[in-house]
């Protein structure tokens, strides 16, 4: 009798700690094995490697671009999903749940000016993000591919931030959306089709209004989310981020060959492990087997946990902190409703198309099509061009002077482009003076 | 680095609080706090004075469903005394909401009764706003986005300070009582029935369209205005049009404040279907055939067999504010031309077409076509025939300071007050390269016949010769300043050699749409791309009344050798030869045929 009660009592003293056990396997780890195991077994960390080279850890190396976009999605993610609780896409409603927003929702304002100011950043710093990765040569064999799925995800950040910029049917979102739309509608033989399709009508209204919600809030998001899986998985399949020449020259060949060995041999190796699930770090000897040889371990490491953990939780934070200081000080701009018979003088597109739309001034298909779509052929070939193997994991340089030259002068000409067409240019697109 | 995860939490900790506390700080519940405290201390008995204590802010709301979309107002959660006999002299937002006999509260056992309970209302029904706003700023709609201000209270951060100054004030609220008390004669709501009456005296009824009240095409339908537009836009447009829109065409009328304030109560009040009618009554009204409902059209009918048509035609002309725009006499609109010597200038059939179609006797002329009956025409007709005093004998100077200055100018620039809205516009009679190069018969003509198709009339048997030749010699000395050329004689046709035919005709719309587009346009209308940079504006080619009463001469003379002081240029210099001239003429005089 007592010792049944003891028993009872013991189970129900033990139980917090079993819950907690059952959760977290791992105590938290004093040792290296422990470091390992905890970064092995988890689901959320098991997206990094186990150890980590210092020079990816570098701030100054990264700047942390990458890490940022992806925490700006997940920002915009988050609001982006709370502010779909209110939104209509209604061109009868839309305009009024603005306003509700603004003033009888609660954190409406904060809500809105987060996502806002969160998708305006995005496109920035993924542009600053590709231009990293130029700059460090972070591009060349065997990243080529993930290079391009890189410049995918930057055409979808863009086209994301672009279709969210109609939602609030104000005269900044109409206008804007009328030009950038009808940009697209210079290219030869598809555009008008292509134009017609996003739109749904000839003009922007209702459709183009219902069909811009469905892309930014299912279509993309999806896309996105999945290409930027692709893209981190990559990173660890081409052996982490780009390392200069010596370290990088001996295990990148190696990666290739042993992925095919451990392929088949991954198949007993589960089946063993759902026997002896105690016997988990002959598992993990077995997936880091292509990418490290035993016994060769890759000098200049650390372990990933507290390591890479502490890093990527400094810059959520600093990416959170950011959002949310320029949206508490600073409202996202909404303008009058839309009014079709009254255009702005001059109608802007969102600024990341301005470049495109003073160039547009210059020549319709030039500008709107001609030129973006060489930039956009030249950036997709690119890795498969350049594959000289030197001054790579470096910020500029010696070797990739000329490389880096050109592109330097590209990314300032689109920036001058785009400065002009946010500053310099009044009604009627004439030159004026911001000052 | 942990140093850094640290510091960064701590600052999203602090930040996350600072805009939590942000959201639920809320000055209501201040508001609400204040108000117990003053109860309490007000309360008589303990057991009210029980109450009171028990009670804790929350907001406060009203839900209205009895009225178009439901609207849910939350204004008592800082007007929380509204309905609190007890506060009527403390500030707001702690102040009871007047009780008027006007508005239908009667006395009954000591204590007011609403006759518009705030529970069946709610407060933006009548007083606008933003009902669900918490924030002060919110809810009287100081947002320069929100469509509708406080009526009369708020102005919003955007509006014009002059006009702000204005459009302040509670009558302005008459324009939401209106969207219940519809009755044109209502007690409640003198500033609609002014506005309303205005609407009809000042000829706005001419140029828009009101659903049931009138039927007007050439301006903005009106239907909606008052859900639509603001006050400082109502104002401010009235007051000046082109400050709003640049290239409206609606005259500047000369108002009083009074009447601008009851026009934009009228407008504000126009918010297109009622709130209090039914969805079957308002599609009646909008399948009934609207003839505009002037003030006294009754009794002016019934008047019709005491006065003479004259007569009438005086009263007519008095009601139906035409002095709005016209001169006549000593009143003047200063928008339209002088009707003074009307009877000297024009004949019957010309006064009667002008009034049924404006436009068929002066294409571009911006007067509407009033829907009157024919026979209010036909008196008004008859009155202005009756205008045949001619002017006294005095100076040329005088009579150019008399007659011509209000649309020439006082310095005979083409500038005078009405200028703006007379198209073509009025000579400038200082351009002397133009003055100096023309004949003297060819403004003599101008003066004595009058100009076809413009508001240039006929002062033959106002003025007699001499008169005109004088006013003709000042405008020479006062303006031109320049002696007048020795014209070289030209070797112009003084008919059309080349016969009018299909192809002559096909021929000369090739070449016009080739050379002459640019400034008079495709249509030939004068509105060509160029047209708008060049002064004196390109001429309408397809002004019919003035097209048939300009010869061949001058058609062949102005082609061929350009016009001086004008864009027009010497087209022999560009290659054209006569027969090409010739085929031009036809080509234009074929534009001009329609309706004979």
């Amino acid at each position: 009798m007592s010792k049944e009660t003891s028993s009872r009592f013991k189970v129900l003293m033990d139980l917090p700690m079993n819950i907690w056990r059952s959760i977290f396997r791992n105590p938290l780890p004093s040792s290296d094995r422990g470091r390992a195991a905890t970064s092995f077994t988890n689901f959320f960390l098991h997206i990094q490697p186990v150890r980590v080279s210092r020079q990816a850890l570098r701030p100054s190396y990264t700047m942390g671009l990458g890490l940022i976009s992806f925490f700006l999605f997940v920002i915009l993610t988050v609001t982006g999903v709370l502010l779909m609780f209110y939104y209509v896409p209604s061109t009868g409603m839309a305009y009024d749940r603005m306003l509700d927003l603004r003033s009888s929702v609660a954190f409406g304002v904060i809500l809105r000016n987060m996502h806002r100011w969160a998708a305006h950043a995005m496109v920035a710093v993924v542009f600053l993000h590709m231009c990293r990765v130029f700059f460090t040569g972070s591009y060349k064999p065997p990243r080529e591919f993930n290079w391009l799925v890189g410049v995918a995800l930057f055409l979808l950040t863009l086209l994301s931030s672009f279709t969210g910029y109609l939602l609030p049917w104000d005269q900044l979102a109409f206008w804007a959306i009328t030009v950038g739309t009808s940009i697209a509608g210079y290219a030869p033989f598809v555009g008008k089709t292509i134009k017609f399709i996003l739109l749904g009508d000839a003009t922007v209204g209702q459709e183009a209004l219902l069909r811009f919600y469905v892309l930014h809030v299912v279509v993309l998001p999806l896309v996105l989310t999945l290409t930027v899986a692709v893209h981190f998985w990559r990173i660890r399949k081409d052996g982490g981020l780009a390392k200069p020449e010596p370290e990088a020259a001996l295990p990148a060949p190696q990666v290739e060959v042993m992925v095919t060995e451990a392929v088949p041999e991954l198949v007993p190796a589960a089946a063993s492990a759902s026997v002896a699930p105690a016997r988990k770090f002959t598992i993990q000897g077995l997936v880091r087997g292509p990418l490290v040889k035993v016994g060769k371990l890759e000098e200049d490491t650390v372990f990933s946990w507290p390591n890479l953990l502490i890093a990527e939780m400094v810059v959520l934070l600093i990416t959170v902190v950011g959002v949310m200081a320029v949206s508490y000080f600073f409202n996202a701009p909404l303008e009058q409703p839309v009014n079709v018979m009254h255009p702005p003088n001059p109608a802007k597109a969102p600024w990341y198309f301005l470049g495109l739309q003073e160039q547009v001034s210059y020549s319709a298909f030039w500008g709107g099509i001609g030129i973006p779509g060489i930039e956009l052929l030249l950036l997709i070939l690119l890795p498969y061009f350049d594959r000289g193997k030197a001054g790579v994991g470096r910020w500029f340089a010696r070797e990739r002077i000329l490389a880096n030259s050109v592109f330097l002068l590209f990314v300032i000409i689109n920036i001058i482009l785009i400065v002009i067409g946010t500053f310099f240019r009044g009604a009627n697109w004439q030159f004026v003076s911001p000052f | 680095m942990r140093l850094a995860l640290a510091v960064v939490s701590l600052v999203v900790l602090i930040g996350s609080g600072v805009v939590v506390y942000d959201q639920f700080h809320s000055r209501w519940e201040d508001n609400q706090k204040a108000y117990f405290n003053q109860a309490l201390e007000l309360a008589k008995t303990p057991a009210e004075r029980a109450s009171v204590a028990a009670q804790t802010p929350k907001i406060e709301q009203t839900i209205v469903t009895a009225f178009g979309t439901t609207r849910i107002d939350r204004c008592e959660s800082c007007h929380i005394a509204v309905d609190d006999p007890r506060f009527t002299s403390a500030k707001q937002p702690l102040h009871t909401h007047p009780y008027s006999e006007a508005m239908g509260d009667v006395p009954k056992n000591g204590r007011w009764e609403r006759r518009h309970k705030f529970t069946d209302f709610g407060c933006t029904s009548c007083h606008d706003g933003q009902g669900r706003g918490l924030e002060k700023a919110d809810a009287h709609g100081e947002e320069e986005f929100w469509p509708d201000p406080m009526l009369g209270y708020t102005t919003q951060s955007n509006w014009k300070k002059d006009i702000a100054a204005h459009v302040q004030g509670k009558d302005y609220m008459q324009a939401n009582c209106a969207q219940c008390h519809t009755s044109k004669d209502f007690a409640g709501t003198p500033l609609v029935s002014q506005g309303r009456e205005l609407f009809f005296k000042t000829g706005c009824y001419g140029c828009h369209r009101i659903e049931g009240v009138s039927s007007g095409t050439l301006g903005p339908d009106l239907t909606e205005v008052g859900k639509e537009r603001k006050l400082d836009y109502l104002w401010g447009h009235i007051v000046n049009p082109r400050d709003y829109t640049a290239t409206s065409i609606m005259p500047k009328f000369k108002l009083s404040d009074d009447d601008k304030k009851a026009l934009v109560v009228f407008l504000k009040s126009r918010r297109g279907s009622s709130l209090s009618e039914s969805s079957v009554e308002s599609y009646r009204l909008t399948t009934t055939n609207v003839t505009p409902a002037m003030p006294g059209t009754t009794t002016l009918a019934g008047m019709a067999p005491v006065l003479a048509p004259a007569a009438r035609g005086e009263k007519l002309i008095g009601d139906l504010a035409c002095m709005s725009c016209h001169k006549l006499g000593d009143r003047d609109g200063g928008i339209s031309p002088d009707l003074s010597y009307e009877g000297l200038m024009r004949d019957q059939p010309w006064l009667m077409d002008h009034f049924r179609t404006p436009r068929s006797r002066v294409p571009d002329s911006n007067m509407p076509a009033f829907g009157l009956p024919e026979e209010d025409f036909q008196a008004i007709t008859t009155y202005l025939l009756t205008r045949t005093t001619p002017p006294p004998a005095m100076s040329a100077a005088d009579a150019y300071k008399n007659l011509c200055s209000r649309c020439h100018g006082e310095k005979g620039d083409g500038r005078g007050i009405n200028a703006i809205y007379l198209d073509p516009a009025p000579r400038d009679l200082t351009s002397a390269e133009f003055m100096v190069n023309k004949p003297d018969a060819r403004f003599v003509a101008s003066i004595h016949d009058g100009v076809g198709g413009t508001s240039m009339p006929a002062w033959g048997k106002s003025l007699n010769d001499d008169q005109i030749k004088g006013v003709l010699d000042y405008v020479y000395q006062a303006f031109v300043k320049e002696p007048r050329h020795q014209l070289k004689a030209r070797k112009v046709p003084e008919q059309n050699p080349v016969p009018q035919s299909a192809a002559s005709d096909a021929h000369g719309e090739a070449i016009f749409m080739e050379r002459c587009t640019g400034c008079h346009g495709r249509k030939a209308d004068g509105h060509g791309p160029n047209s708008l940079d060049i002064s004196p504006r390109p001429r309408n080619l397809r002004n019919a009344a003035f097209m048939q009463r300009v010869s061949d001469h001058r058609l062949f003379e102005s082609v061929e050798y350009g016009v001086e002081g004008t864009a027009m240029p010497s087209w022999m210099d560009y290659g054209l030869s006569q027969s090409d001239v010739g085929d031009i003429v036809n080509y234009i005089r074929s534009l001009n045929q329609t309706g004979k």
